[in-house]
């Protein structure tokens, strides 16, 4: 069986430093991957590769097969990736359903003429995308519904933000989304809930899914694989478990030296 | 990201002044807060908001078909038919500032294709008399397509590198048609300095609109078209995809959003409509000139757009309503230059009695007439050259402004000094704070009805230019939404 | 059938090498004007990412000031002071009243929005721009004032041209006036000096550290608010002096004068790419010369549309100008 998305050599270097290795990765249909490894280590950077934001320098990039190198961003998205900015880019003054509602436009194909005369088929398409945007939005249980559907974006707070940012990507209907940092800045109980939805997203929405994630435990909840990079490499794959055991993890993670202190550490009590 | 972001992060620290953005008990209760705004203003703002779009148009067309029963030929084509022609070519800029977000400084060149472009079909020019429904579609399409050509060139440009390029290309446009004639046919294409005259009325089917009613009628239901066609756009998938890109061209563009192609598409739309109100120009001025798509109409149509609201169909309308009405009181030639006294006086004691609490407005009114008379009773006491000039067309108002306002004969240079002065006293005004404010507030007043008095009143025209200059520095720091768009937040 | 392409090597043919050299000195003069205005806008652009509509403006109010200086002493036939003092003090007061100006439009109109969204302060500008323009209009009701230079300091008797428009020394046989040298050599000082300022000085640093990252500036202990307003008042003293050396220069100001000036000069702050200094210079020149051949073997209707075509070009195919460098978008 062959991946769903596949990354074979990719390269991107800014300047003269290279923030993405020769990187192979790959993500099977229905899976939850996570990307995990310290801040500068490409982690972004791989999003902004997969997504057409950059191009690599070197490498392919594969979506069941067919290359995405040199594609712009808006024909990779219709291809079936869509993706969650860290840094949160919602579009602030448009209404909470709008946000979502402007991310079919690529499942969507009234002209501007058909939207002036208003055809019926305009009209029909436009049900739908209302449809299609609640149906989004109610994933999130009561949190993104109501009152809120008509309020600007802006006036959401932090962690519905976040939920915003997916319930947007889910609109564009992908088959893979990418999440950055789907929890950060989010509180226990809010991370506690993000975790769910995610597996959920998968269970039920049918989403693969690659991950950003800083939260461990985050992490450990819900991926299938974990992928780890230090410097554009990738130095671990596997399980939660081998990865967050593995030398090099944890070399990157504390520094050289770490993974024999607390190899140390554990001999020493037995 | 290792630092700890607090889950209210962006909004915590400015719970003083700023909105309480983000907070979900503030948003929930935001209805509440609406029908907290009382008095006669909210109820305006609250009927206004609530009624549906219908309703304001057919209120609006209602109210607009009763001009012509009103007004004499003159005040129907100077107030009806400019401010509808101002309004459809704001409409289209509206598209483009307003929707995409794109800052197009070229758009007076679109018009001005326009415009030319039905003075060559139809005109004695080439001897062409083409009618309207073959011409003007065939126009409109050719300045959307130079409009695709300009997009193309520019598409890799954001926005300010866009803003210069079209602001050159106007430019461009202007310096070609007046400077190279070049011959076409036998025939100067542009006809240089002179322009293009003797151009045809609209035609349509053999039916020709001769008088300003039929034009103004015709442009109504032109406008109602066009607002009607733009609302739906905007509340549409491509509206959306605009307003997404205005938002965050990266965001969108990873939204399946071709950010490119809608930009162009805007830019399009944009000159369609310009393409559009420029042939309708043509034909009532019956002939084009270079002059008429200068810098000073790219600032007015900015103005109208902005004094709206970036983005709002109804405000293009008030806009324009405004604009063109100070524009046309100011105008040399209006029949009645005692109104331009009033509306300047007016609009300068409106702005004044924003100042609160009403005793302090009445305080500073009272203080400004006292000043007036004394630096009058100093100026005559000194030489009486300097109250006996000229106070022009002052109407029934010119006792009281000759024993008020300062205004000398025969000192050279007192206008110009006085200006700069003026000039000099609002910055002062501006920065200071409390007491000295109000109290720098009332000479400066006083000297603004003398510089009205003695160099603004002279040259109306050229003040309504400054002063559109002032309100859209004024609005960009009092009112960026302009008066009938929604406030925008962006959080850095 | 009429072949412009022939006719303008016909013109090359008659213009010969003398008048190419006549071309590329006018050229020469000019650019050095549209540097100095384009050093202006490429140091606001470079520290505040905003596109000064107003600077072209403020360009003509210092050619304007530098009249009202040369009728204060006396106008061009009888100044009351030696030559070389009243061209200092036109200098002077052209540059002062700019400089003062420019910081008086920033404060004014740019520093309330420095947190507005993007197009706010372009908007703010435009109205600055068309404020001045508009006021110079009311002031001088559209007269063109002439600097007169051909008479300045020269006999009002007998006609002959005044030191400024004699000759001070030629190539092949075409004269390169005083007043050409002047421009040029005073254009050339300005920049060294302000190149000094930019990598010498305190203020220099602290303006690049402003241009660089002005929330990090400013929490490094620099007060980017001052900062800022040194940088408008240094490019509007610039360009000052570029209105007068305009005004002894062609001799003549006009209320416009500053828009398509302003224009050409921003043209050439993004050929030589938009936030470099040695940039703005090299694209002035460029800009200048070009300007002069098209007028020249082409004919003066087209030198604007030839600058428009530069700036295209370079749109298309290096956005980022001559000496700019290429930014990463950050995501």
């Amino acid at each position: 069986m062959t991946a769903l998305l596949e990354l074979e050599g990719v390269s991107k270097s800014f300047g003269g430093l290279r923030v993405i290795d020769g990187l192979d990765l790959a993500v099977n249909e229905r899976e939850i991957v996570s990307v995990i490894g310290p801040n500068g280590a490409g982690k972004t950077t791989l999003f902004n590769l997969i997504t057409g934001l950059y191009h690599p320098d070197a490498g392919q990039i594969r979506l069941e097969g067919r290359n995405l190198v040199g594609l712009a961003p808006h024909r990779i998205t219709k291809l079936g990736i869509a993706r969650t900015f860290q840094t949160l880019r919602l579009f602030l003054n448009m209404t909470v359903k709008e946000n979502v509602m402007a991310a079919q436009y690529g499942r969507t194909k009234a002209g501007p003429f058909r939207s002036i005369v208003r055809t019926p088929g305009m009209r029909r398409e436009e049900r739908e995308i209302h449809q299609r945007a609640e149906e989004k939005l109610a994933f999130f249980g009561k949190r993104l519904m109501g009152y809120r559907w008509d309020q600007p974006a802006y006036s959401l707070s932090y962690a519905n933000r976040r939920r915003l940012e997916i319930a947007r990507a889910m609109a564009a209907e992908p088959r893979i989304l990418l999440l950055d940092e789907p929890a950060a800045g989010m509180n226990p109980v809010e991370t506690h809930e993000i975790t769910e939805l995610i597996a959920k997203l998968r269970d039920d929405g049918g989403y693969t899914i690659l991950v950003i994630e800083h939260d461990m435990h985050v992490v450990e909840g819900i991926s299938d694989r974990v992928t780890a990079l230090d410097h554009g490499v990738k130095i671990a794959e596997g399980s939660f478990e081998q990865v967050a055991t593995d030398p090099k993890v944890i070399e990157a993670y504390l520094g050289i030296g770490a993974a024999e202190e607390e190899a140390d550490a554990d001999a020493a009590p037995a | 990201m290792s630092e700890p972001e607090r889950p209210a992060a962006p909004n915590a620290s400015d719970a003083a002044g700023r909105p309480k953005i983000g907070v979900d008990e503030w948003v929930a209760s935001a209805e509440e807060r609406h029908e907290r705004s009382r008095g006669l203003g909210g109820l305006v703002s609250r009927g206004w908001e609530g009624s549906p779009a219908e309703a304001k148009l057919i209120v609006f067309v209602a109210l607009a078909s009763t001009l012509p029963f009103w007004m004499n030929e003159g005040e129907l084509f100077s107030y009806g038919l400019y401010t509808l022609l101002y309004a459809l070519l704001a409409l289209g800029l509206n598209i483009v500032v307003g929707f995409a977000g794109l800052l197009d400084l070229g758009y007076v060149a679109f018009y001005g294709f326009g415009a030319y472009g039905y003075a060559l079909f139809s005109s004695n020019h080439y001897g062409l008399h083409w009618q309207a429904e073959a011409s003007i579609p065939l126009i409109v399409l050719g300045t959307a397509a130079v409009g695709l050509i300009l997009g193309l060139a520019s598409r890799r440009l954001l926005g300010d590198y866009l803003a210069i390029v079209t602001l050159f290309f106007a430019q461009a446009f202007v310096a070609f048609v007046n400077n190279s004639n070049p011959k076409v046919a036998g025939e100067g294409l542009t006809g240089g300095p002179n322009g293009i005259p003797g151009v045809d009325p609209l035609n349509f089917f053999g039916f020709k609109l001769h008088s300003t009613k039929q034009y103004y009628f015709f442009l109504l239901i032109v406008f109602s078209l066009a607002a009607v066609g733009l609302y739906f756009l905007n509340n549409s998938r491509t509206g959306r995809a605009w307003r997404a890109l205005r938002e965050d061209p990266l965001a969108a563009e990873a939204m399946s959003i071709p950010v490119n192609r809608l930009k162009i598409l805007a830019f399009m739309f944009g000159a369609g409509t310009a393409g559009l109100t420029g042939t309708i120009f043509a034909a009532i001025q019956t002939g084009v000139v270079a002059g008429n798509f200068d810098v000073a109409l790219l600032i007015t149509i900015y103005a109208i757009v902005i004094l709206g609201g970036l983005g709002s169909i109804a405000g293009v309308l008030f806009g324009a309503i405004v604009i063109n009405v100070s524009t046309q009181f100011l105008a040399p030639s209006n029949d009645h230059p005692e109104l331009k006294r009033w509306l300047f006086y007016g609009a300068i004691l409106l702005i004044a009695a924003k100042i609160r609490p009403w005793s302090r407005t009445a305080a500073v009114f009272v203080g400004t007439a006292a000043f007036g008379f004394v630096v009058h009773a100093i100026a005559s006491g000194i030489s009486s050259d300097w109250t006996n000039g000229t106070v022009v067309d002052a109407g029934s108002a010119a006792s009281a402004i000759r024993n008020w306002v300062i205004v000398p004969s025969g000192h050279t240079g007192f206008q110009t000094w006085a200006y700069i002065v003026l000039v000099a006293a609002i910055v002062v005004t501006s920065q200071l704070k409390g007491w000295w404010r109000m109290a720098a507030l009332i000479p400066t007043l006083y000297w603004v009805a003398v510089v009205w008095e003695n160099v603004l009143v002279q040259q109306s025209a050229v003040t309504a230019l400054i002063l559109f200059g002032v309100l859209l520095i004024a609005l960009m720091q009092a009112r960026p939404q302009g008066l009938l768009g929604t406030a925008r937040v962006e959080i850095v | 059938m009429h072949l412009p392409l022939l006719n303008i090597i016909d013109t090359v043919r008659q213009l010969g090498w003398g008048g190419a050299f006549e071309l590329l000195r006018n050229g020469i003069v000019l650019g050095s004007v549209y540097a100095l205005i384009a050093l202006g806008y490429t140091m606001v652009y470079g520290i505040l990412k905003l596109l000064n509509f107003a600077h072209g403006d403020i360009y003509m109010v210092g050619a304007f000031l530098g009249y009202g200086v040369l009728s204060i002493l006396g106008g061009p036939l009888a100044p009351t002071i030696a030559m070389v003092p009243l061209i200092l003090l036109m200098f002077l007061g052209g540059m002062l009243g700019s400089g003062v100006l420019g910081v008086v439009v920033e404060r004014f109109a740019y520093r309330p929005l420095r947190n507005a969204p993007r197009i706010a302060p372009l908007i703010s500008a435009l109205g600055v721009s068309f404020f001045l323009a508009n006021s110079a209009l009311l002031l001088t009701h559209g007269e063109r004032f002439n600097y007169a230079m051909y008479q300045l300091g020269g006999d009002p008797n007998t006609g002959l041209p005044g030191p400024l428009n004699q000759p001070a020394f030629s190539v092949a046989g075409r004269p390169v006036t005083v007043v050409q040298v002047l421009v040029v050599s005073t254009s050339i000082a300005l920049m060294i000096a302000l190149t000094l300022l930019v990598s010498r000085t305190r203020l220099g640093k602290a303006m690049r550290a402003t241009s660089y990252d002005r929330e990090a500036a400013s929490m490094m202990g620099i007060d980017t608010d001052r900062v800022i307003a040194s940088t408008f008042f240094i490019g509007s003293v610039l360009a000052g002096a570029a209105g007068v050396m305009f005004g002894l220069y062609i001799g003549e100001t006009y209320y416009l004068m500053g828009f398509l000036a302003g224009l050409k000069a921003f043209t050439a702050a993004v050929v030589g790419g938009i936030g470099s200094i040695p940039g703005a210079m090299v694209g002035g020149l460029l800009i200048g010369v070009t300007e002069a051949y098209a007028a020249g073997y082409v004919g003066g209707q087209w030198s604007d549309v030839a600058v428009f075509g530069i700036l295209i070009l370079f749109m298309l195919l290096r956005p980022s100008g001559l000496f700019g460098a290429k930014t990463i978008q950050k995501v």
